[in-house]
């Protein structure tokens, strides 16, 4: 996931309060739909990262500090 | 003979009896020993002897204690114990009633492990305000573990089968032996440095000495003072170490730490159209809640009959016009009142009476007039005398031989006083 993107707990909670807000009934209606747009844009931006984001790849940090691909297949028979 | 001497063996069997539950020393005693015929009744209940070289205890474990055992005792098995001396009245026996029993050999790690465990939690690194929350949807996790062995596959496949678009990045560390935990405190600080979200740290099971890094004083106070969340995954179920204790939340297994630390991705999408759902429904009802408001102003009187925003004002109107007239009138009748009073005066109806009673004054003034000039006296017969034009009232006014001027009715005649004569009054 990229950084400089808003972490995707925060849409998460953003999307909580939003939509503890729509159903309070307390906001008046332009102002619910423009938080009802952008919590949807919100949702398809999350359901999107879910779905597209690929498999990651596990790291390993060797002892010097530097970083490899790890996978449990390739160290085990490395090793066995 | 004295047959009151004689005690009956249960007197004497309750009287050793009381004697062995009043003695401090017995009440909690430590023991060590060799296990022989071990009995697990069907009760739940552990029948069997302690002995070492040279003596023997009967010993009994109930089952309310026997069943929080790690292990299953057998004979010959070298065991550290812990509990009180009594008698058992009906065979007269003294045993042992057991209440705790771990194997010898791992007892010194035991009572350091306590001693440790006291140590930590009276200086607060278990209390709950310390614990870190665990966030939901991490992106980054890293794992603080042996780069071969189950823990390290079980962690690893768990995540990538339940979310599999979350970063892992292992710390490799040796987890057992005298070197793992400077490793492990090694490789918290390093996890520091990475912006993760979570750390798992942990290892598969073992003995309790191959678990024994995990409690070290040192990896428990590195996981203590690591700022990114730590989930503690160390051997089974059964198993706790300090570092279960000092970290933000404790698994039972590696598996159940790859659980904790992440969501299921199709819990997630679930989640997701859930909201979708939810946030359609409040709108709904928002949009439906407003509709109603309008349709009510819609329908409203007003605005179905216009006529009634005006209708009171004109109705306010026609009261004040009404108003106005009526004072107006009133003012208009009051002065025509007026008028007619005036009109119906007598002066104005008869304006003679203003002067007819001024003349019949005049009249009336001049008949007073009359009745004062003097000079009507003289017709009932008075006269005035005047001596060089001034009144003559008495006798002394005037001397003999002057002469006097005697006013008549009709004229004057000049006199010559002859001689005067006082009355007599």
């Amino acid at each position: 996931m990229k950084k400089e993107e808003m972490k995707f707990e925060d849409k998460m909670k953003i999307l909580e309060q939003t939509i503890n807000e729509l159903e309070s009934g307390e906001v008046d209606l332009e102002e619910s739909i423009k938080k009802y747009t952008d919590a949807m844009k919100l949702v398809q931006e999350c359901d999107k990262q879910l779905k597209e984001i690929e498999e990651q790849v596990s790291k390993i940090v060797l002892e010097d500090g530097t970083e490899q691909d790890f996978s449990i297949e390739r160290e085990e028979n490395t090793l066995d | 003979m004295d047959i009151s001497k004689y005690l009956t063996v249960g007197a004497l069997t309750r009287y050793l009896k009381m004697k062995f539950e009043t003695d401090t020393h017995l009440r909690k005693v430590y023991l060590k020993g060799e296990i022989s015929n071990f009995k697990a009744h069907t009760t739940g209940h552990y029948y069997f002897s302690i002995k070492d070289e040279t003596s023997k205890i009967n010993a009994i474990m109930f089952a309310s204690n026997a069943r929080k055992m790690k292990f299953i005792p057998k004979d010959g098995m070298k065991v550290l114990l812990m509990g009180r001396v009594s008698v058992y009245e009906a065979t007269g026996n003294y045993q042992i009633y057991v209440e705790d029993m771990i194997e010898d050999g791992v007892g010194n790690l035991y009572v350091a492990f306590e001693q440790l465990k006291e140590k930590l939690s009276k200086e607060g690194l278990f209390d709950k305000k310390y614990k870190k929350p665990i966030p939901k949807y991490p992106e980054k996790i890293g794992i603080i573990t042996a780069p071969t062995g189950a823990a390290i596959r079980d962690i690893l496949s768990t995540i990538k089968r339940r979310y599999p678009i979350c970063e892992t990045i292992l710390f490799p560390s040796l987890v057992q032996g005298d070197l793992a935990k400077d490793d492990l405190v090694k490789k918290i600080e390093l996890a520091q440095n990475y912006d993760l979200d979570v750390l798992i740290v942990g290892r598969g099971g073992g003995s309790l000495e191959d678990m024994w890094p995990f409690n070290e004083e040192c990896v428990a106070r590195a996981i203590f003072a690591s700022k990114v969340p730590v989930i503690s995954a160390v051997g089974h179920e059964v198993d706790y170490t300090i570092s279960d204790f000092v970290s933000d939340l404790r698994a039972p297994t590696p598996t159940g730490a790859a659980e904790m630390a992440v969501p299921h991705i199709s819990e997630l999408e679930e989640q997701l159209k859930q909201y979708q759902a939810r946030m359609k429904e409040a709108m709904n009802k928002t949009i439906n809640y407003q509709k109603i408001y309008f349709d009510s102003l819609k329908t409203s009187y007003v605005l179905k009959n216009p006529n009634a925003i005006y209708e009171p004002k004109k109705q306010q109107l026609d009261l004040t016009y009404e108003k106005l007239r009526t004072t107006v009138m009133n003012q208009l009748q009051q002065v025509k009142n007026e008028f007619i009073i005036l009109k119906q005066s007598s002066i104005l109806k008869k304006p003679n009476r203003l002067y007819e009673s001024s003349e019949q004054q005049l009249k009336h003034v001049i008949d007073k007039l009359e009745m004062l000039n003097p000079l009507s006296i003289l017709g009932r017969g008075y006269a005035i005398s005047y001596q060089e034009n001034h009144l003559v009232k008495k006798i002394e006014d005037v001397k003999v031989g002057e002469l006097l001027q005697i006013r008549m009715q009709d004229g004057i005649v000049n006199t010559k006083v002859l001689s005067k004569e006082g009355l007599k009054s």
